[in-house]
């Protein structure tokens, strides 16, 4: 009888060191295969709902989630220029310890002390659409836009006579978006036709601005037969002058970016053609180079998401609905 | 001799544990295969059936909303209000009314459903507009009449269905759509024109990004143009960022194809609807190989598990098994070494507990044996010495020579030496060493010389005649047995016998065995004091039966029970002893 006991005791003790070796073992099992997910934090330069740009970069940015399975949490300032509050962010985002940052830095050059400390506390960091000064970032996803600007300028090549006069209208000097796509366009209309150059002009940004340019422009201007904006506001004050003054059929305008309004220029006809950046391929590309990057790969410093031009007879070609009037909810 | 065996050397205990542990192996191993080959091929089945399922329930569902716009393009075409408005003999004051009827006709369908997002009519004559908004700022209708959607349903009688599109009517207006329309021909009282149902294209974009096929797959849409309808990374594939077989996928009407290769390796799941959609659904075959991989992390993992559990259990069972045999064993030993008195204790009833039992009952049979062999070499050994003595009696040894000496001095010189002779050879016979086993021819003529110095002694007391049968003169007997019961005879039948008494001796064989036999005439005793005499273990105190005893006790030892002495006695007529032993040829003798 007391033999009986202690044989079921042993058994019993076996079994249990069994069950929870088992129970370790499994557990070590299923951790290692749920440790794939990388945590990566995206801040855009703004979280406004409104900015279709932003909406639809977060498109991308959620698609590549999805497909790299990363997790990824979204950080961003309401407004565009708040420089400072993104800062702050960027330093609460580094306390959370994620893998990666995406960075849509909003100054080029006041945003670098705080990149430089995400970069030190060992977390990858991509900077997408507007990147910092010095190269801080692992990679950076955006337009090429000296090919934009350079874009800009080569479809009025066959649309303008090569001794005509071409205004450009640029948004800001220290931008380094701005200055690049300045350069494209110059370096066109420098390198083919006689063209003669007025400008470049700066608008800072401001729809006003540029419109009072422009109507001075077309004003004073008899030989001027094109205007280029290098960027959306400036395009639309440009559009606008244009508009009011009655002068379409004599002058063209080119611009980059797009919105309601430029899309009821192009309809018009009062732009020619505006150049625009494909957002949703610079968040899916972000979220794969950062998971690349993640992961040891080898990436590459500078990818370019490409620009597409966009007129009024290839608006609506199944492609381009998509890129210029993103379906967002 | 049995060639190289490696086990030859182990225990059972070893044995055991190492044929349990291999088969032991071999079953887990064989089942972790199997469970993890039916899991995976399981998984496989399973997704692939499920994602089959998915797609059918999408299409299931868009060809319901398609079919609902279908008939509502169709009621709203047989409505009153329409057929009214398109009357041609109306006069022109009433049409503004009748263009404003279907205005609210159309409105009230499209507030009633959330996912029409407008409905209009185009009409032939003079290229009027009517929608659902009575108050709508149109674009062109030049840029309205240049979209698919009316420039593909004109002179067909089926209802166009286009691609996802971005809907160009109203002005400043572009909202994401599906366009049904259907041409409405003019007839000979009515003018013509295109209805035209918009779907809101939130309804399918919704419907198919809530599609879970796996972490990384999705459904996509084509319509048979090749035009994606829906797909969740549409600019990704137009950047040629990332690509779809749509060639394939158009090929195929329903069904699963795996195309590409290596990590890039998709399944296609094509479904048709009835108007030429193909939903498409992606998944990757490395999920599921995932998937698999965890199956088999798990198969192999619980296989090891059982793997150990199996191999303690064996050990602790084959150690239980043998714990009784290795106990029985080093009783066994401690029975080879002499010691008897060992009782194996194993409560148990299995085979080895019989074995055990058995074990216990064959040493206390060998013990009782052992001293049963001890005792009756110590039986042999006194009655042998308690043989001798009785030859060698002083007493007879005293009266003998006594007689001797009275007849000397008597002058009987004759009687004097033949006594002293008879007296000598029966001294030298009892006294001689050797064989315990004699011929009975010897032994007859030792038995001659005692009764002839016992016939001197007691004279005229009685006679005596040797009747043995010359054949079995050379067959063996035990030494000195007839002698006691011949000396019965004399002194309880002859001494107090008042004649002249007679002995005779007999001697034949009966069977296989000799018998001898004693007879006299004396006055014997009561054949019931006879059957008792051997049953005396100790001897009366006349002496009388201490040497037949005796005698009988030898002749069983040597010999067995079926042997030994028989008294048959009547009182006053004598008694006859016989005395069987068995029929022993001397060696050499035929």
């Amino acid at each position: 009888m007391r033999r009986g006991w202690t044989r079921i005791r042993l058994i019993s003790v076996v079994l249990l060191g069994v069950i929870a070796m088992g129970w370790v073992g499994f557990r070590i099992v299923s951790h290692e295969l749920g440790s794939g997910q990388k945590t990566i934090i995206y801040v855009p330069k703004a979280i406004d709902p409104t900015i279709e740009f932003w909406q639809v970069m977060r498109q991308g940015v959620a698609s590549a989630a999805k497909e790299f399975d990363a997790e990824i949490e979204v950080m961003g300032t309401r407004a565009e220029v708040d420089v400072d509050e993104q800062i702050a962010l960027l330093q609460e985002a580094i306390k959370k310890k994620p893998k990666a940052i995406i960075l849509a830095a909003t100054d080029y050059n006041r945003i670098v002390p705080v990149a430089k400390e995400i970069v030190a506390a060992g977390i990858t960091l991509i900077t997408v659409d507007s990147g910092l000064n010095g190269g801080i970032s692992k990679s950076f996803i955006g337009t090429d836009n000296t090919d934009a600007g350079r874009r800009t300028a080569e479809i009025l090549r066959t649309h303008v006579d090569s001794h005509a006069e071409i205004a450009v209208i640029n948004f800001v000097k220290e931008s380094a978006t701005a200055m690049e796509r300045e350069s494209g366009a110059l370096e066109i209309l420098h390198r083919y036709g006689n063209y003669t150059l007025l400008g470049p002009y700066y608008s800072n940004g401001s729809v006003q601005t540029s419109y009072d340019i422009a109507k001075s422009l077309l004003k004073t201007k008899p030989n001027l037969k094109a205007i280029i904006g290098l960027n959306e506001p400036t395009t639309y004050g440009i559009g606008k002058a244009i508009q009011d003054l009655k002068m379409q059929s004599q002058v063209v305008a080119v611009g980059i970016d797009s919105s309601m309004g430029e899309i009821r220029m192009l309809e018009d006809g009062v732009l020619l053609a505006t150049v625009i950046q494909k957002p949703f391929n610079m968040g899916y590309s972000a979220v794969k180079t950062a998971v690349e990057a993640i992961d040891g790969k080898r990436v590459s410093p500078r990818i370019d998401t490409g620009s597409k031009v966009i007129t009024k007879e290839n608006m609506y070609s199944s492609e381009n609905q998509k890129l210029l009037f993103p379906f967002v909810e | 001799m049995n060639g190289w065996n490696p086990l030859r050397h182990h225990s059972i205990h070893t044995h055991i544990a190492i044929a349990f542990s291999c088969l032991i192996l071999c079953t887990t191993a064989l089942l972790s295969y199997s469970t993890y080959k039916l899991s995976s091929d399981a998984v496989t089945h399973n997704s692939l059936e499920y994602t089959s399922q998915l797609i059918e329930q999408v299409k299931v569902n868009i060809q319901t909303y398609i079919s609902n716009m279908e008939s509502i393009a169709a009621l709203a075409m047989r409505s009153n209000d329409l057929q009214r408005y398109l009357k041609q003999n109306e006069p022109a004051f009433v049409k503004p009314l009748m263009k404003k009827q279907v205005s609210q006709y159309f409105n009230s369908i499209v507030t009633s459903r959330d996912d029409i997002s407008s409905i209009l009519f185009i009409s032939d004559r003079g290229d009027e507009i009517v929608s659902n908004r009575e108050q709508a700022d149109f674009n062109s209708i030049a840029q309205i009449k240049e979209q698919d959607w009316y420039k593909k349903v004109i002179g067909t009688d089926q209802a166009y269905i286009s691609s996802s599109h971005v809907q160009r009517i109203f002005r400043d207006e572009y909202r994401w759509v599906v366009s049904i329309s259907r041409e409405l021909p003019a007839t000979d009282d009515t003018i013509g024109g295109v209805l035209l149902v918009d779907l809101n294209y939130k309804l399918i974009n919704n419907l198919c990004k809530q599609i879970e096929l796996g972490k990384r797959g999705y459904v996509f849409i084509v319509d048979p143009t090749g035009d994606l309808v829906y797909h969740p990374q549409q600019q990704l594939v137009y950047s040629q960022l990332k690509s779809e077989q749509l060639d394939k996928v158009l090929q195929t009407w329903n069904g699963s194809m795996t195309l590409g290769e290596g990590s890039d390796k998709k399944i296609y799941t094509v479904d048709t609807t009835s108007f030429g959609w193909k939903i498409v659904s992606v998944t990757y075959p490395e999920e599921l190989v995932g998937n698999k991989r965890q199956i088999q992390y798990t198969s192999a993992l619980w296989g090891i598990i059982c793997l150990i559990a199996a191999l303690a259990i064996s050990i602790v069972l084959s150690y239980a098994l043998t714990k009784p045999l290795k106990k029985l064993e080093m009783n066994m030993k401690l029975a080879e070494r002499g010691d008897f008195d060992i009782r194996v204790e194993i409560d148990n009833t299995n085979e080895i507990g019989k074995l055990a039992r058995t074990f216990n009952i064959m040493i206390s049979k060998i013990k009782e044996l052992m001293n049963q062999v001890v005792e009756e070499q110590e039986m042999k050994r006194v009655s042998e010495l308690k043989a001798l003595q009785a030859q060698i009696q002083p007493h007879f040894l005293y009266n003998t020579l006594d007689s001797i000496i009275w007849m000397a001095e008597m002058g009987k010189m004759e009687e004097v030496v033949d006594m002293t002779s008879a007296l000598s050879k029966l001294l030298r016979s009892t006294i001689s060493k050797g064989d315990e086993l004699i011929p009975i021819s010897v032994e007859l003529e030792h038995i001659h010389n005692y009764l002839t110095i016992q016939k001197m002694r007691y004279r005229k007391k009685f006679t005596y005649s040797i009747d043995v049968d010359e054949d079995i003169g050379n067959c063996q007997i035990l030494k000195l047995v007839l002698q006691p019961i011949v000396e019965n005879a004399i002194y309880h039948g002859m001494k107090h016998k008042p004649e002249t008494g007679h002995i005779r001796i007999t001697g034949k064989r009966v069977d296989n065995d000799i018998e001898l036999q004693v007879i006299d005439d004396g006055i014997g005793m009561d054949s019931e004091q006879a059957g008792t005499l051997l049953e005396r273990k100790v001897a009366s105190k006349s002496g009388n039966g201490v040497g037949v005893v005796n005698v009988d006790h030898r002749v069983k030892l040597n010999f067995g029970a079926a042997y030994g002495l028989r008294f048959e006695s009547e009182l006053e007529e004598g008694m006859i002893v016989t005395l069987r032993i068995p029929l022993l040829r001397l060696e050499g003798d035929a």
